[in-house]
């Protein structure tokens, strides 16, 4: 009894002088013996005690993430990067957590927030494959086939990968897991992005085959395919195109790829309406923009174009056509500053471009 | 101008003839535009081809030759026929050149089997003599064949005819029948032959478009669908000292270059009517448009001074010299190959050792 209370004396004495290292010291343990509840408990408790230790939200966060509790992981792991702005795990971990809660655009900030400093390659891996599905899942589906190319220049290959990239190739809003019946449109149209991407035209052909035989007026089969075509055959994929139009009038994507497909041609008569039509149908889209301001620049309504142009530009500012139309409506209404400028980043991606694809 | 309407009246009435009597000579350009048909038939742009018996190369070097590897080359006038040949030793082939292209220097297009070839070797009056041809310097011929020309396919053929001569090309198709050898006005001026039948007749109702009103963006572009534009530059990736032959790309990149300051137009310092100017004295009054105390400020020098009253806006001038600017600023550049030279339009200050700009 004796002995007892006067370990118990000597416990309080220590818990007063240092309560919070014997708190994290408990919490750590807990940790390693794998008893996840109790060291959830033990470091809410020590970070109540200090709100400084970076450390403490860490491992709060990660196993709340761990234990699929995300909205309090992810309230965690803001304290740690109010704390680190630099610290690229708790990036990572708090864009998964809101990726969870349905935080979408959140989500996809904090996952780039991450990018941008040094990751261990299987959570690398991770977010690229979340920055995907978030893109597609935000409606940014060229930038989200884009995200893909990541995953193609590794030779990455697996079902549910193809039925995401799938819905990317496709412009469908939704996750893997949102998809409702049987995902095998998307998985083949997955198939099909990706050999292309793969330069694989034998395969890829062979996979559109079956793709639109299965599912002839499925949305964005037509357009995929059209896309597909661009390059070798630009009539059949013109055709394409307009048959997309058909199935999904309100395309402001298959109207833009239309009108961009005229305007390479010079031919700016045939490409106005349809480019008229994708920036009222889409205006966040940026090829819309694009189309939309070039045929107005073509038109010589060059103060109008700039508008066009620089939504264009401020949506996706890594497509050097955007770069090289406004250097010349800006050269045309009196900007030459602008107008090098933007001659300028033109160069400068052509030459990093250059150094990526030799 | 003005008094050329007024004069019309006259002409037209003097060709008519009094009480329409006798039949009249044809109108033609030089009629009633004498400034600029006069001169213009001499200048290298209408001489962009020639045929061989007109060819004053011809008559200055009758017989040309050279030995590549195991191959040797003679070109040869006789009568008015002149002839390529190329002989490995054992076997000879033997053709007729038909068009020359260039004015200084020069490449033979040649017929065989109703194919059309790039002759392997050109005349270049850097070295008063042949060697081979630009762009084929890497070629490596294995066969006769290969070592007399490089095969043309249809769309190269329509293209270096849409640039050298006029009338050649209908829909894209190459119509050698229909071909006038060398820019001639009608290429320039869309619509001139309509006008002049409209003329003919007494009408004025067709007035090709004027290309004076043109900004100095505009006129880039214009002058570019041969001397190849910014943009064409760009997309073909065309680095390094091969792009100083394009001056529209290297002007735009300069920063004179102002898009809507006719001082720094192409036809401020080039009359398309006249041959080109080659004293670099004569060019003095171009810069100093700008560059002189009290001139005008540009576009850009506002900008770039915006706040400032306009007359607080200084154009720059030089600290070194008065005269002789292309001298020191728009240096000679040679391209790869050796044997031509051309004038860097990207307008600069040049530094001894500085790398060239791309
Ligand atoms: C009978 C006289 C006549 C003949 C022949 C003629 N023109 Fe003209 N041209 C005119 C007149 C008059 C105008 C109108 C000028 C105006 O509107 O200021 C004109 C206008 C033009 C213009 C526009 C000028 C500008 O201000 O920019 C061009 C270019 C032109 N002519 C080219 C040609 C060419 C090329 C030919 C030969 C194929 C030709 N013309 C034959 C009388 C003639
Ligand atoms: C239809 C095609 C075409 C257009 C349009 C054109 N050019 Fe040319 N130009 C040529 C060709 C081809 C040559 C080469 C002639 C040669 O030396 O054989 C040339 C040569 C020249 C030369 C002489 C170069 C030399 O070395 O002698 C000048 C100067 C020139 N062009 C200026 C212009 C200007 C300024 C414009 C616009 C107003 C223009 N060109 C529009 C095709 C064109
Ligand atoms: C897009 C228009 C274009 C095409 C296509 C083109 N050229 Fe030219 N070419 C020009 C211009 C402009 C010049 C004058 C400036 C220069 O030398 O680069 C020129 C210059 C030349 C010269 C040198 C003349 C000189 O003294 O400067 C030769 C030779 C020539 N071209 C041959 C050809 C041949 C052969 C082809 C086809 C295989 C061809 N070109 C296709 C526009 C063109
Ligand atoms: C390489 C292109 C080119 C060719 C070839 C050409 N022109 Fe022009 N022309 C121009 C341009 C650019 C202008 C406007 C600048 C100027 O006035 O010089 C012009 C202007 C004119 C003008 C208006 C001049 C004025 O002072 O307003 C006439 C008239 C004309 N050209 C007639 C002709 C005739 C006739 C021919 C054929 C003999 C011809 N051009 C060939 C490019 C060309
Ligand atoms: C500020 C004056 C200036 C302007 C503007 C200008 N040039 Fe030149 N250009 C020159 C000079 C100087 C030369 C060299 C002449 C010589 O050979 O001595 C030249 C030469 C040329 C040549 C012959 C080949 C070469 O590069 O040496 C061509 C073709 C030509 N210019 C086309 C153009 C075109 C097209 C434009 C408009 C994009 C243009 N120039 C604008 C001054 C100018
Ligand atoms: C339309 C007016 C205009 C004409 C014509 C013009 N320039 Fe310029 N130039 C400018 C402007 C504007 C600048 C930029 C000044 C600044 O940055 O403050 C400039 C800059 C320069 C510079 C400094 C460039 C540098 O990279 O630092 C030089 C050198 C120059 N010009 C020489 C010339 C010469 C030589 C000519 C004739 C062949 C010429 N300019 C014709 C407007 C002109
Ligand atoms: C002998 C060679 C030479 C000649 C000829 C020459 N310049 Fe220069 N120029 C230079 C050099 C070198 C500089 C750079 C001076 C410095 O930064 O110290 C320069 C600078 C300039 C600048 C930029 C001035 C600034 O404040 O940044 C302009 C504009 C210019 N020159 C225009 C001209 C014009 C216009 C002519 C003809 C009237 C001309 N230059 C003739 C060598 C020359």
């Amino acid at each position: 009894m004796l002995i007892a209370s006067i370990v118990c004396l000597i416990g309080i004495a220590a818990q007063a002088a240092a309560p919070f290292q014997d708190l994290a010291a408990r919490a750590t343990a807990a940790r390693e013996a794998n008893d996840v509840p109790h060291a959830i408990e033990l470091y809410k408790q020590s970070v109540d005690l200090n709100p400084r230790w970076e450390e403490g939200w860490w491992y709060l966060g990660s196993l709340l993430y761990d234990s699929d509790q995300y909205a309090a992981g992810r309230d965690a792991l803001k304290h740690v990067v109010q704390i680190d702005a630099k610290a690229a795990p708790a990036w990572a971990l708090l864009g998964l957590c809101e990726f969870e809660t349905g935080e979408y655009s959140t989500s996809l900030d904090d996952i780039r927030r991450a990018f941008a400093q040094q990751l261990d390659p299987q959570m690398e891996s991770v977010l690229h494959y979340h920055e995907a599905l978030l893109l597609t899942r935000l409606g940014r589906f060229d930038e989200a086939v884009k995200a893909y190319t990541w995953f193609v220049s590794r030779g990455v290959k697996n079902p549910e990968l193809m039925v995401a990239f799938g819905l990317a190739a496709l412009r469908t809003p939704r996750l893997p897991k949102e998809v409702a019946g049987d995902p095998q449109r998307f998985a083949l149209a997955g198939q099909a992005a990706y050999l292309t991407m793969l330069r694989d035209y034998k395969d890829a052909n062979e996979t559109f085959d079956h793709l639109l035989q299965a599912f002839p007026r499925a949305h964005y089969v037509h357009y995929l395919y059209g896309c597909f075509l661009l390059a070798a055959k630009p009539d059949e994929a013109m055709a394409e195109l307009r048959r997309e139009l058909e199935i999904t009038p309100a395309s402001g994507a298959a109207n833009a790829m239309l009108a961009w497909v005229l305007l390479e041609r010079g031919d700016t008569d045939a490409a106005r309406p349809y480019a008229r039509a994708a920036a009222a149908q889409d205006p966040s889209l940026p090829l819309a923009q694009y189309v939309w301001g070039r045929s107005l620049l073509e038109d010589g309504k060059v103060n109008v174009s700039i508008e066009h142009l620089q939504l264009a530009e401020q949506r996706d500012p890594s497509n050097i056509e955007t770069h090289m139309s406004l250097a010349t409506a800006y050269s045309k209404s009196a900007r030459p500053l602008d107008a090098r400028r933007e001659r300028l980043q033109t160069l400068e991606m052509l030459r990093a471009n250059a150094h990526e694809n030799p | 101008m003005r008094i050329l309407s007024l004069t019309v009246g006259l002409i037209l009435a003097a060709q008519m003839g009094h009480g329409g009597q006798a039949p009249a000579a044809p109108l033609t350009c030089a009629t009633c535009h004498p400034a600029q048909a006069g001169p213009q038939p001499e200048t290298s742009m209408a001489r962009a081809i020639q045929l061989p018996a007109v060819d004053p190369l011809f008559r200055s070097h009758p017989r040309l030759d050279l030995k590549i590897g195991a191959y040797s080359y003679v070109i040869e006038r006789r009568a008015n026929e002149v002839t390529y040949s190329v002989t490995d030793g054992r076997d000879t082939l033997i053709l007729p050149v038909h068009y020359a292209f260039g004015v200084g220097s020069q490449t033979f297009v040649l017929e065989r089997e109703g194919r059309l070839y790039e002759s392997f070797v050109s005349f270049y009056p850097a070295i008063d003599g042949l060697d081979r041809t630009m762009g084929d310097q890497q070629l490596q011929p294995k066969t006769l064949l290969e070592a007399l020309g490089r095969d043309v396919t249809e769309t190269e053929s329509a293209a270096c005819f849409g640039c050298h001569s006029t009338g050649a090309v209908a829909g894209k198709r190459l119509n050698l029948s229909a071909m006038i050898p060398g820019v001639r006005c009608q290429h320039c001026h869309v619509g001139a032959l309509d006008h002049l039948a409209a003329i003919s007749r007494g009408k004025l109702e067709s007035v090709p478009p004027k290309l004076k009103q043109l900004s100095p963006e505009d006129l880039s572009n214009f002058c570019g669908q041969c001397h190849r534009t910014w943009e064409t530059v760009v997309r073909n990736k065309w680095q390094g000292e091969v792009d100083v032959r394009f001056q529209p790309y290297r002007l735009a990149n300069s920063r004179c270059f102002d898009g809507v300051d006719q001082r720094i137009s192409c036809i401020a310092c080039h009359d398309p009517h006249r041959e080109i100017v080659r004293e670099d004295k004569t060019y003095d009054a171009k810069c100093l448009a700008c560059h002189s105390a009290g001139a005008p400020p540009s576009a850009g020098m506002l900008a770039a001074h915006a706040g400032d009253p306009p007359s607080a806006v200084v154009m720059k001038t030089c600290p070194v010299s008065t005269s002789d600017c292309v001298t020191c600023h728009m240096p000679k550049v040679q391209l790869p190959g050796g044997h031509m030279f051309f004038k860097d339009h990207e307008i600069r200050v040049v530094r001894s050792g500085d790398p060239y700009p791309n």
